[in-house]
């Protein structure tokens, strides 16, 4: 256990949370249900994101990591590792670095349990409020991501279970396969207004449904 | 030289205009030279005339690898201000400015430099901050400049959107009236033709391979048409500034980059000054042929290509776009690049260096053209007396040891 | 528009999501204080800017954010090898040597 300070920055109800998207005013025509849409947009608000560093050559932290999450760390490049329901998961972001993301609320709960397993040099940040997931299904899909990011989304290179950090649409986006036909895009607050425009702008001619 | 005048153009229209004396002489190299000066483009050019014309010396060659103005003067987006920041840099590019105000005179050459104005616009508090402070520094040092408001720059420019809706809304400008544009070709020309006409051997087709140094001086220049002796040599070579310092064993605090500039199919006349945005990052100007003349930053990396990226293309015209939604059906002709030599503090370097007769006049990067008539003119005098002319005196190449940086990042951004 | 293998995602990548960033290698004097101007100035500014082959540094901007190094051309572009922070190039490769599958 690190004895670094740590405390839970999540207000829970004590103060209202507000997503990223909740002034975003769009402006392009939906369809009122999932059916017959080819792209349908759902934020998958409030969860909890924590940025893990640490040695991924070292395998007392590549096990700590694995029994305290219940997920194998993806040491290879792009590697996305998911929870069978999936509530969790683990990104590769850089050789050194993974995004944690986990059921909203259970980020400080994960925090303690990897600082309980953790031993050695690493590092645990709660960015949960920093960033939010949309996630995209449908049809249509994988020809919007083609309109948005230079990365190569074809089956052939992008299998489910992997995610990239790439351009999109002139921002920046983490970009994850987490279906045959579902994806996640993990944004950061300060794009997300723009994204979240710009995507269901270039949804619009597949039909677009926004999900709750 | 021929005189040049519309009874002239009368005069060979009855002749069919098959008479016309060729503009320069092409001659063969001479075994020495007071004065070589490497590299043909509009400063180089610039320089030997008043080499000739105000210091009497006219033993002087022109060696140009290529054809005259084939570098960035002919690349160029032609875009003639001298709003910039500092005092230094503002003297240097004012005087360049006043020389421009009678170019076409001088040189009895019609350069087609035309005052439209140059507009630089504001998005966000602090470009209007900025914007406030270079205006105010620019008055004091006699440059004309004004700040306007949105109102103003909508009557000025009535097809930009100027709305709230925009991502970066336009929030205000500066406005220099005296800046505008010219004719590149007609400058490198102009001043080609007034050099060669005072003597000066211009020398096409001949590449610079080698300096030759001996006990700390320079003796010439080593070319693909053999050896040419000189008592002083004046580099004016731009983006290939570093190749040339490296053959006298000098280095410069210069990194080459592709820069990129695009031209439309030709319209009716629709815009009738410049604009330009640091913040979306694209310029805009319509030449006298109706084609939309548009140019961006450089691409990051260090590139003698003559060409750059796609992306970056693409960022320019988006930032185009933005400004002016209805261009956006406007096909574009032709896209090309040239080399810029920027340096560490957007300023250039006119300077001697260690080596004695050798000078340099480069760093001119993303933003030359508009001081090449000032430029030459101070290089001459440097030349000339073998020491700074006043106005170059601070772009000496030793400010990068001694610190005394002119910073003209904010001026010069992506503005040319 | 260039195709940049990162050495750290360990596949090529659009230049679009890359920043270049300058001459690799470039050491910083050991002790600035004794350091004599010149010497000072030199590092902060003064570059070799070759018209040929050039070490120099890029950042994977939009993907792992490492810094690494690229061998290119200044001329003809191309890229002889890309290897990561701290290590060496592992030549000076003539342009043209035609390196295939050159990373
Ligand atoms: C796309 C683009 C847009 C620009 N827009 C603007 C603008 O709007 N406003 C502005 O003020 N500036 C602008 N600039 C910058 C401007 O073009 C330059 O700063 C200016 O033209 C430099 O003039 P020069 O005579 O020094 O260089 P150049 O015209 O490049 O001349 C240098 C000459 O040296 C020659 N040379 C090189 N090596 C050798 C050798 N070894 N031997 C012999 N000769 C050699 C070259 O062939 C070349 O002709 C722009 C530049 C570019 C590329
Ligand atoms: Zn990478």
């Amino acid at each position: 256990m690190s004895d670094a300070a740590v405390f839970d920055v999540n207000p829970a109800a004590s103060v209202a949370s507000e997503s990223p998207l909740a002034a975003c005013r769009p402006r392009v025509a939906t369809l009122a249900n999932a059916e017959g849409a080819g792209v349908v947009v759902r934020e998958r608000a409030f969860l909890g994101h924590l940025i893990l560093r640490g040695n991924a050559a070292d395998e007392a932290f590549v096990a700590g990591v694995e029994q305290a999450l219940g997920l194998p760390l993806p040491t290879k490049a792009c590697g996305l590792s998911l929870a069978a329901e999936g509530t969790s998961s683990i990104q590769w972001l850089s050789p050194d670095e993974w995004l944690i993301i986990v059921p909203g609320g259970a980020e400080f709960a994960t925090e303690l349990r990897l600082r309980e397993c953790l031993g050695g040099h690493f590092a645990v940040v709660n960015v949960s409020g920093g960033q939010t997931v949309l996630e995209l299904s449908g049809t249509g899909v994988r020809e919007v991501l083609m309109k948005s990011t230079p990365y190569d989304v074809h089956p052939a290179s992008f299998p489910v279970g992997r995610g990239v950090g790439t351009v999109f649409a002139k921002s920046a986006a983490l970009v994850r396969r987490v279906g045959e036909e579902r994806w996640e895009l993990v944004i950061r607050r300060s794009f997300a207004d723009y994204l979240y425009r710009w995507l269901l702008d270039a949804a619009e001619e597949f039909g677009v449904h926004i999900a709750d | 030289m021929q005189h040049y005048s519309g009874f002239g153009l009368l005069k060979h229209g009855l002749s069919y205009h098959e008479n016309w004396q060729r503009a320069w002489r092409n001659p063969e190299p001479k075994a020495r030279y007071d004065i070589v000066i490497v590299g043909g483009g509009g400063h180089g050019l610039a320089t030997a005339y008043y080499l000739a014309k105000v210091h009497g010396i006219t033993n002087v060659a022109v060696v140009e690898k290529g054809w005259l103005g084939g570098g960035n003067t002919a690349r160029n987006t032609t875009i003639v201000r001298s709003n910039y920041l500092w005092d230094e840099a503002a003297w240097l590019y004012e005087h360049a400015m006043k020389l421009w105000e009678g170019l076409s005179q001088d040189l009895n050459y019609n350069v087609m430099f035309s005052q439209r104005g140059v507009m630089n616009l504001g998005h966000t508090l602090q470009d209007m901050r900025d914007i406030q402070r270079r205006v105010n520094a620019n008055r004091l040092n006699g440059v004309d400049g004004e700040v306007l408001d949105v109102r103003r720059i909508q009557e000025i420019v009535p097809l930009m959107d100027c709305s709230r809706n925009t991502r970066y809304p336009v929030l205000g400008a500066s406005w220099q009236p005296r800046g505008g544009v010219a004719r590149h070709d007609a400058v490198a020309w102009g001043y080609a033709r007034g050099a060669d006409a005072h003597g000066v051997d211009l020398l096409q087709q001949t590449e610079v391979t080698g300096i030759r140094v001996s006990g700390g001086r320079v003796q010439g220049v080593e070319t693909t048409r053999g050896f040419i002796a000189a008592d002083s040599v004046g580099v004016v070579a731009a983006g290939n500034s570093s190749v040339i310092a490296k053959m006298a064993g000098l280095r410069l605090p210069l990194e080459s980059h592709p820069l990129q500039a695009l031209v439309s199919e030709p319209m009716k006349p629709v815009l009738d000054t410049v604009v330009m945005s640091n913040h979306v990052h694209g310029y805009i100007s319509q030449s006298d042929k109706g084609d939309l003349v548009i140019g961006a930053g450089i691409d990051g990396y260090n590139g003698y290509g003559q060409r750059g990226s796609y992306t970056t293309i693409e960022h320019t015209l988006q930032a185009i776009v933005e400004l002016f939604p209805s261009f956006s059906r406007v096909r574009m002709n032709r896209q090309w690049g040239g080399i810029v030599d920027t340096c560490p503090d957007a300023c250039p370097i006119i300077s001697a260096t260690s080596v004695g007769g050798l000078f340099f006049n480069c760093g001119w990067g993303t933003g030359g053209f508009k001081a090449t008539p000032g430029s030459g003119h101070v290089f001459a005098a440097t030349l000339a007396a073998g020491k700074a002319h006043l106005l170059a005196a601070p772009f000496s190449i030793d400010r990068f040891i001694s610190g005394k940086l002119i910073d003209e990042h904010g001026a010069a951004g992506v503005a040319h | 528009m260039l195709l940049i293998y990162c050495p750290y995602c360990e596949e090529y990548r659009e230049e679009e999501e890359f920043r270049p960033k300058g001459e690799a290698h470039i050491a910083r004097p050991q002790n600035p204080e004794e350091t004599p101007d010149e010497v000072w100035g030199d590092y902060l500014f003064f570059r070799k800017n070759p018209r040929g082959v050039h070490h120099e540094q890029w950042l994977h901007a939009a993907g792992c954010r490492k810094y690494f190094n690229v061998t290119r051309h200044t001329v003809s572009y191309e890229i002889l090898e890309t290897y990561k922070a701290g290590q060496h190039p592992a030549s000076d490769r003539a342009p043209g040597v035609g390196t295939g599958g050159a990373k």
